[in-house]
């Protein structure tokens, strides 16, 4: 049951919030580790979703990285890839992992968002003599910007709540809380860590739902997004 | 309508009480003993042995192994549920009682005895012991001249690696200061505790003493002259359900198993990668617990 006088004391207690392991150095942690996560596979991922919207090649690719992208078993994949590195390199096993989760949204959204461009539009541009990199550049790009923008709002979604298990391979993160709160027990910090793990990944939707709605908005087409 | 379903929902309710009312009564002697074990392969083997004993006895046993881990059995075993469990005094003492000082293996077994719930009793312990102890690696410990953990006051920038509970515990590092005078730093290292020793990034771990790494790797297990540790022995947890004849046939598999018996066996479970039945068989076997 949720106490929520002890929950209010975990807040307040200062000790909670500073030193090594205090909420304010996993809070940033956590976002480090999912910002480079992304950042990381947005490199591969843009440039290929990209590529087969343009050039139609590897649709199926796409299909089925959806579908794979829900087998992967992400604690399966951190232990190995720790095991394969070695400890001294769990910090890049994690983002390695979480960056391999992020990939499929990311490209996706480049794909969906360059397929989705009426033909006629290409032609136009194509007509008026635009290079292959020019339309890619500057009509592809910028009119799938907001299904890009969407991708990275999956992929944030998708990383922002795995980063959750790096606690199990001895990096922080809010994860910490909760499996160093279940093994004493105490569900204060539990609860704690897991409504701030809840209100960061809303806040993070909700920020890049408002940009992927600005970015359509100026373009004039819909998305899939409702206004508020 | 309303009063209908509710005549249905009582009518129900009487007639699974009736039926479960039955089941429980009809046959009292058959009732196996049911044997259940964390998911942790150290324990399950003893949980295996204490299976076998009872079996090679006539008793008829339902093995509930790899049930996870305390919290999530032990509601099980206190609603009756499970009649036999192998577990460890020191760490089952402070599940129930989390700010108990006791550490010497006799204060903790009879401070264990008093902490469990009714309907449940500690048999004898065994003197074979799986508690939490601090290792270095063979090269640190003999640049530092390191046999006892009062040995570490003098070292400076010591990292202290473990599980992440390990930075509340009475025996982590505030225990450290307040009993050895020893500063460390603390690392959740988590499930890759022995791994990061090895590769340098800690220089202190807590391993579990029974744990096969340690002879394998050739860490140096610190002694505790203080007593920072509670001494966590083997000992089986039984209901009231487990009758006089049972109990005396586990006291002596408890008796007979040493501390070194018990690394072994997990030295066996590791490297031979042999099954939890096979390994029980052999050790009651060599013991003379079984024929």
């Amino acid at each position: 049951m949720l106490d929520v006088g002890a929950l209010g004391a975990w807040f307040s207690d200062a000790a909670n919030w500073t030193g090594r392991y205090g909420l304010v150095n996993l809070l940033g942690e956590h976002l480090w580790l999912t910002f480079v996560s992304i950042a990381l596979a947005s490199l591969i991922a843009v440039p290929l979703g990209l590529f087969i919207g343009h050039t139609g090649r590897g649709e199926v690719f796409v299909i089925g990285l959806g579908s794979l992208s829900r087998a992967i078993p992400t604690m399966g994949l951190l232990f190995a890839l720790v095991l394969l590195l070695g400890v001294e390199f769990r910090e890049l096993s994690v983002v390695l992992a979480l960056a391999v989760i992020a990939l499929p949204p990311l490209i996706a959204g480049a794909y969906s968002g360059v397929a989705s461009i009426p033909p006629s539009i290409r032609d136009s541009a194509t007509a008026q003599g635009m290079t292959a990199w020019q339309l890619v550049r500057h009509v592809e790009l910028p009119l799938a910007s907001p299904s890009i923008i969407g991708g990275f709002r999956i992929a944030f979604i998708q990383v922002v709540s795995t980063v959750v298990l790096a606690p199990l391979v001895g990096l922080g993160g809010l994860g910490f809380g909760i499996i160093q709160g279940l093994a004493l027990r105490n569900f204060a910090q539990v609860t704690a860590s897991s409504l701030v793990i809840i209100a960061l990944t809303i806040t993070g939707e909700l920020l890049l739902g408002y940009w992927q709605r600005r970015a359509a908005d100026r373009l004039g087409i819909p998305t899939n997004l409702e206004k508020p | 309508m309303k009063l209908k379903r509710v005549t249905a929902i009582a009518l129900s309710a009487g007639l699974m009480l009736g039926v479960a009312g039955c089941a429980s009564t009809a046959t009292p002697s058959a009732d196996p003993i049911v044997i259940g074990s964390q998911a942790y392969y150290s324990n399950e083997i003893i949980a295996e042995a204490y299976a076998q004993v009872l079996e090679d006895a006539g008793f008829s046993v339902e093995r509930q192994f790899s049930l996870g881990q305390r919290d999530v059995y032990m509601p099980a075993i206190e609603a009756g549920e499970i009649d036999l469990f192998p577990e460890y005094t020191g760490n089952l003492l402070q599940y129930f009682v989390p700010e108990a000082t006791e550490t010497t293996a006799a204060d903790v077994y009879a401070a264990l005895s008093a902490a469990l719930p009714a309907g449940l009793s500690a048999l004898a312990m065994s003197p074979a012991t799986d508690q939490d102890s601090y290792n270095v690696t063979e090269e640190f410990a003999t640049a530092n001249k390191l046999t006892s953990i009062a040995d570490l006051a003098t070292l400076k920038d010591l990292k202290l690696g473990g599980a992440p509970e390990l930075a509340e515990r009475p025996y982590g590092p505030k225990g450290l200061l307040e009993k050895y005078g020893v500063t460390v730093t603390f690392e959740a290292t988590g499930d890759t505790t022995v791994d990061s020793l090895v590769a340098g990034q800690v220089s202190l771990a807590n391993v579990y003493s029974a744990d096969p790494r340690i002879s394998q790797l050739k860490l140096v297990t610190l002694s505790d002259p203080l007593g920072l540790f509670l001494a966590s022995n083997v000992v089986p947890i039984a209901s009231d359900s487990v009758t006089a004849d049972a109990r005396a046939l586990i006291d002596a598999v408890s008796a007979a198993m040493t501390p070194a018996d018990l690394v072994a066996l997990n030295v066996r479970s590791v490297e031979e990668k042999l099954s939890a039945s096979v390994i029980a068989r052999d050790w009651l076997v060599s013991k003379g617990l079984l024929k």
